[in-house]
């Protein structure tokens, strides 16, 4: 659906990928994912925590690249939960992983108003978004091995930390989850995106 | 239109001479053993090639034709000292040299590509690296990737001209 602002959204992806100066090498940022995560393994030897651990990094990491984004792309505060798809979609993973996952926008409660414009509230929590990548710069070498599929490891899990972390800064809370994995044999790679709630504008909880 | 060559037989081989794979492709079962025995004398004939290719100062990772036991035998040493050797068909066209080097390039980016499984590592955590048991891991039957993009490849070659 290339309504323009879905354009404007590409095209502004676009530009800011080309505009950063440094860029790394794909291949050693993959190894270097990769040895990450068999590091986790070793060390917490459970493969649900290591899903908990690297959401966790995603989240620090996400609260910290909200701000990167925001300056780079100077974008305002998006209108409703589909806007904030679309954006996380085209502007975001574009920019930094110059990967264009697909965005399908879905679960509105029935209790939501069908035009934006009109509504105070620019979406009812429930809201969801699902992402589905069509390549993984981070599974690039990847072939999980059988105890990793039997324990349910998410390889890419940091993506579901990061989008967390970025959008609780600018005050909403969603739960960002892996549905399914090509490197577990799925037919895509797909992560929903749900809104739990708008956050009061409050003083931020320190770092841990 | 010339005949396809017909890739009979992959081997890679560690530096320290230990198989990684083996993988044929002609029907029978019995010629299994022949070229694990084919790799194994090849690796004679690279030891020497290498000799002079270092005699010579050359850097070429391509060995050449090593020689021909009713199969024409093809080597190639990748930089990590890395071992493939492929059997092909003999044939009374030419087989031009590009081809075969293709074919090694083809087959040393698949290798490199399951190398870099990090995977690879889980199971061998107080092994030095240098060990190479990591490498010899890599052909095992646990890790499918790998023996798919050699088959692909074996594939691709006899279906090309």
């Amino acid at each position: 659906m290339a309504t323009p602002a879905a354009k404007q959204y590409k095209t502004l992806g676009e530009e800011i990928w080309k505009g950063r100066a440094e860029k790394t090498n794909a291949e050693l940022f993959a190894l270097t994912y990769g040895a990450l995560v068999v590091q986790l393994i070793q060390d917490y030897e459970d493969y649900e925590e290591v899903n908990k651990q690297l959401e966790k990094m995603g989240y620090n990491i996400g609260t910290r690249l909200i701000e990167d984004f925001l300056a780079r792309s100077n974008l305002g505060r998006c209108a409703d939960f589909r806007e904030v798809g679309e954006v996380v979609a085209k502007v975001g993973f574009k920019s930094f992983l110059n990967i264009s996952p697909t965005v399908t926008h879905g679960g509105q409660p029935p209790a939501a108003s069908p035009t934006r414009a009109s509504t105070p509230q620019p979406a009812a929590p429930g809201s969801s978004f699902t992402l589905t990548f069509d390549e993984n710069p981070l599974a690039e070498f990847v072939e999980l091995p059988e105890e990793a599929l039997e324990g349910g490891l998410w390889f890419s899990n940091i993506y579901c930390g990061v989008i967390r972390g970025a959008l609780e800064m600018v005050q909403m809370q969603v739960q960002a989850t892996f549905i399914s994995d090509v490197l577990r044999g799925d037919e895509s790679t797909e992560i929903r995106v749900t809104l739990s709630k708008y956050l009061e504008e409050e003083v931020p909880v320190g770092d841990d | 239109m010339p005949p396809p060559l017909r890739l009979n037989a992959v081997a890679f081989v560690s530096p320290q001479n230990h198989p990684i794979l083996i993988r044929t492709f002609s029907q029978s079962r019995e010629d299994e053993l022949k070229y694990h025995y084919i790799a194994h004398t090849s690796l004679d004939v690279i030891d020497e090639r290498i000799m002079a290719a270092v005699a010579a100062k050359s850097n070429d990772p391509y060995l050449g034709l090593l020689y021909v036991e009713d199969v024409a035998v093809y080597g190639y040493m990748t930089p990590l000292k890395v071992k493939i050797i492929i059997t092909l068909e003999l044939t009374d066209a030419v087989v031009k040299d590009i081809d075969v080097i293709t074919i090694f390039r083809a087959l040393h980016t698949a290798y490199r590509r399951s190398v870099g499984n990090p995977f690879l590592r889980l199971n061998t955590p107080a092994e030095n690296i240098t060990d190479h048991s990591i490498l010899v891991s890599a052909g095992s039957p646990r890790w499918k990737a790998f023996r798919k993009r050699i088959d692909e490849i074996g594939k691709a070659v006899s279906g090309i001209a």
